[in-house]
């Protein structure tokens, strides 16, 4: 089955990709989002003092 | 004359390098200008496979922000630093692992089980983790693979030059833009930044240094005008590069040392250590170890910025 990939998806805070499936007629059979990251925050959060976390977290997304 | 080719790029990151450069405000107009913009993913629409298709050593600059801690972020960095003449990298995570190399305190697959099976906010029965190959009914669907440990651009690709800074602030990045298009760039290897410390360019009021006992801040009303660490407050800037214009202290916030080591400093928390050894004013094993319990967390503060890029790297891996 033919594929489109939109790699990387732009102009949004973040990583992403597309991965559209094309029938034989050329139309759209199916379409994934795939999120190719991945930090770890709320493990990494763990056993930092709650004061520091006002620092820590922002920088989820600084956008 | 053809403009210079720029491309910048985000890896592990969260976005505000992007937006740093984009609070140059109207200088922004400026940089567009100046330079060709060939790649920037959160504001123009270029796609990884015109990067692959450009020639070699294209790209006459490259920004790149966030660590590296997956296979797709490695083989970006390689593809950039093919196509590029000069890399930098741009903000703490490309320069000292950042925030994103607090990850170096555990494990991905630590992370993936908090993440996808025990964060109380999930709602995840089918008990789903990412697969680097999934198939489908139409086919395939691939995801770079995360590494355990969480790394610097340089420790990836060879990079000219870095530009410190959580995120960098606007008058280095024009300082950086003005170096690059007056061909005044400084030796390869040169951080874009002060070769002072902060707490050089820190003008609160310092004292001989004498603590007794280190407070949290719920602990302490702290004197705005005087150096926080003198009023017992663990404060990064002795083992922190400057050039960052004081915006933490200003804000009665201490340092967390987002610059890195300042210039001969090879492991920013170790120089902390020594730096908060000398200060401290107890005798006898009870004083010391009632002092080492007033700093909570001292690891993840000491590098809180700079895990990738110290001496430890990571948490030893507990063998399975």
């Amino acid at each position: 089955m033919a594929k489109i990939s939109i790699d990387p998806i732009t102009r949004l805070e973040g990583h992403g990709k597309i991965e559209i499936f094309l029938n034989g007629d050329g139309e759209v059979e199916n379409a994934y989002l795939q999120i190719p990251e991945l930090r770890g925050f709320e493990k990494f959060c763990e056993g930092r003092p709650v004061e520091e976390l006002p620092r820590i977290v922002p920088r989820i997304c600084g956008v | 004359m053809a403009k210079p080719k720029l491309a910048l790029y985000w890896s592990a990151a969260c976005g505000g390098c992007d937006v740093a450069i984009l609070d140059t405000n109207e200088k922004i107009l400026d940089i567009a200008n100046l330079f060709d913009i060939v790649f920037w993913p959160i504001a123009v629409d270029f796609k990884y496979h015109h990067i692959r298709a450009i020639e070699d050593k294209s790209i006459d600059l490259c920004l790149f922000n966030g660590a590296i801690r997956s296979t797709e972020q490695e083989e970006i960095a390689k593809l950039f630093r093919e196509k590029s003449k000069v890399m930098v990298a741009f903000g703490a995570c490309a320069c000292f692992g950042g925030i994103p190399a607090l990850a170096n305190f555990t494990s991905r697959d630590e992370i993936l089980q908090t993440v996808y099976l025990e964060a109380p906010s999930n709602s995840n029965e089918q008990k789903t983790v990412p697969l680097l190959r999934t198939k489908v009914a139409e086919g395939e669907l691939e995801l770079p693979e995360l590494f355990d440990t969480v790394l610097t651009l340089e420790q990836v690709v060879p990079v000219e030059y870095f530009v410190p800074g959580c995120p960098p602030p606007v008058d280095l990045i024009l300082k950086l833009v003005d170096l690059f298009a007056s061909g005044k760039m400084p030796p390869v290897g040169a951080m874009i930044a002060s070769d002072k410390t902060c707490c050089d360019e820190c003008d609160r009021i310092k004292e001989e240094k004498k603590i007794t006992r280190f407070y949290r801040p719920h602990e302490i009303i702290t004197d705005p005008k005087k150096c926080l660490l003198d009023q017992g407050i663990i404060c990064c800037g002795p083992a922190t590069r400057g050039g960052c214009g004081m915006r933490c202290v200003k804000a009665n916030m201490p340092c967390r040392g987002c610059f890195g080591p300042p210039p001969g400093v090879v492991d920013q928390g170790t120089k902390l250590v020594s730096s908060i050894a000398s200060i401290f004013q107890g005798d006898g094993t009870e004083a010391i170890n009632k002092m080492v319990e007033e700093i909570v967390d001292p690891a993840g503060t000491f590098y809180r910025f700079g895990m990738a890029d110290s001496m430890l790297k990571r948490k030893r891996l507990q063998k399975s």
